[in-house]
């Protein structure tokens, strides 16, 4: 990344995300923030899915979110791609890798095998 | 002369888009009932939906990016999710409401009860959702509605006082019998009806579907601005039909049937055929717009890949969302509810809702980082302007003009 100034509530949270060939992978659905040495923070992550973006939308459905999230991950922490994965800022984020190589999808892959998929003629695309 | 084509094929799909079965139930309805009163709602109806639709068009062809995609970016994650939840709510029954209206159409063409053809209907949906191009999908629809300007033709046939017309849109009067709020409870229906918030989201999903980039701005402003006109001129023949057959002979409007009578009356036979043809073309396309604006709304704000142009593997969960909206639909339209008190809801709802479709679209439309040099001029933005507060007022008077009228008795 090689801007000056970057605005995370502007250029960062909410942003899509794609993968290095373009594919969506996600919204910024929240930041990792890690405190360095000298007390300052510092965004290491981008965090993706509902259990992030529930944390954000709080109350009753923001809940919610979370567990349906938690459920799918099987893991009670939101996906986290690291901000060394990150190629490219602007209207969309770029990544650097292809999505399977990335730690998110999870609740796109469970609706590919078991909603999708097995219905007939869904691996062509009509254009 | 391929270019050309293409623009004319694109105004007529824009046309089509424009007529849904809330308009063909609101203008015969408001027809019979207003006369031609309430056409001024129409031209300005048609000038908002087609400024504000060009913003939307502006935003999709140069980010590549559909507006509500990027509403997220600006009003934060709870208000964008309030929005979405309302549009998907309100795309959901409007879904219903077209259900209906191609299942209406069809039992007037075959005489057997619209609940046996709801199914078969949406099953077509699918399969058109599976099978069939997105470009075809669009131009079946468009092509085939063409068939509605039977209605337009039939106020020629009909031999009316011009004059007398021409005084009644530019001298609005209420007719005895109807009250004030009576009046302008269907004055924001109609608009509603017309400015439909799917029609926005469609379109610039629709310029992702296709692929339209800088260079296709100009093919999407004339299919903007040619073809929503003649979709309002479309409206304004319904209304004027059903002001020269159905108000005098003091017919309400409470079935899909009672729209089409005046053609009838100018045409015979043919005329009712070439009108429900039309009918069940543009019903069935706003029942596929309405479909998947329900699902784009929702994949866009959560960042799911989507489109009806890409293999459902590709987009599952979008691919899922819309299968069970459909499903949904299917469940609430064979309650049997009546199907036109659905329609007048369905819009009802969604000019109350209209500020949330039209808010996030002009706060993008005016964003550098997103359109540079291409952001709103101060025309735009003028229009954008005064049309937020026309929407507004519609939307705060809605629910007012609801209890005091009644639903509009």
């Amino acid at each position: 990344m090689t801007r000056e100034h970057l605005d995370v509530g502007l250029d960062l949270l909410d942003r899509h995300v794609v993968d290095r060939d373009g594919r969506d992978v996600g919204k910024v659905d929240d930041l990792e923030l890690t405190e360095r040495d000298d007390g300052t923070m510092e965004i290491t992550a981008l965090l993706l899915g509902p259990q992030a973006l529930g944390r954000r939308v709080g109350g009753v459905l923001g809940r919610t979110m979370e567990g349906i999230g938690a459920r799918l991950r099987r893991d009670d922490e939101p996906a986290r791609i690291g901000l060394e994965l990150v190629a490219e800022l602007d209207v969309v984020i770029t990544l650097t890798h292809p999505i399977s190589q990335l730690p998110v999808g999870r609740s796109e892959a469970w609706f590919r095998t078991h909603v999708v998929e097995p219905i007939p003629g869904s691996r062509s695309a009509t254009g | 002369m391929k270019k050309l084509l293409g623009i004319f094929l694109g105004v007529f799909t824009a046309i089509g888009g424009f007529m849904d079965i809330g308009d063909l139930v609101t203008d015969a309805l408001i027809g019979a009932r207003f006369g031609l009163s309430l056409v001024w709602v129409t031209v300005v109806a048609v000038v908002g939906i087609s400024a504000y639709t060009e913003m939307a068009a502006r935003v999709a062809t140069i980010t590549g990016r559909p507006v509500f995609d990027l509403v997220r970016e600006r009003m934060g994650p709870r208000i964008a999710l309030g929005n979405v939840i309302v549009s998907y709510f309100v795309n959901a029954i409007t879904l219903v409401a077209e259900l209906c209206g191609v299942a209406l159409a069809i039992e007037l063409l075959t005489d057997v009860h619209y609940l046996l053809w709801v199914p078969p209907v949406a099953l077509l949906a699918f399969l058109v959702l599976w099978k069939l191009p997105f470009e075809h999908m669009e131009r079946m629809y468009g092509l085939t509605g063409l068939t509605l300007f039977v209605f337009v033709v039939a106020v020629w046939q009909l031999g009316p006082d011009w004059g007398q017309m021409w005084h009644d849109v530019v001298h609005p009067t209420i007719p005895g019998g109807e009250g004030l709020p009576t009046y302008f409870f269907y004055a924001v229906v109609m608009l509603g009806a017309q400015m439909t918030p799917y029609e926005v989201f469609f379109f610039s999903s629709g310029a992702v579907e296709h692929e339209w980039d800088e260079g296709d701005l100009g093919e999407a402003r004339w299919n903007v601005f040619l073809g929503y006109p003649i979709g309002g001129a479309l409206a304004i023949g319904i209304q004027a039909t059903a002001y020269l057959v159905l108000q005098p002979a003091g017919i309400q409007v409470e079935h899909l049937s009672q729209t089409v009578l005046p053609v009838a009356v100018a045409f015979g036979k043919v005329g009712i055929a070439l009108a429900v043809l039309g009918i069940v073309a543009a019903t069935f396309g706003s029942l596929m717009e309405t479909l998947l604006s329900s699902s784009y709304t929702v994949a866009q704000h959560f960042g799911w890949p989507w489109g009806k142009a890409k293999a459902p593997v590709e987009a599952s969960r979008f691919t899922a969302l819309t299968i069970v909206t459909l499903l949904l639909a299917v469940g609430v339209a064979l309650t049997s509810l009546n199907p036109i008190t659905i329609t007048i809801y369905a819009v009802y709802l969604g000019a109350a809702t209209l500020p949330f479709t039209y808010v996030p679209i002009l706060v993008v439309a005016n964003d550098r980082r997103y359109l540079g040099e291409k952001v709103n001029g101060w025309f735009a933005n003028a229009f954008g302007l005064v049309y937020l507060v026309v929407v507004s007022l519609a939307a705060l008077a809605a629910l007012p003009l609801l209890l005091v009228t009644k639903g509009g008795l």
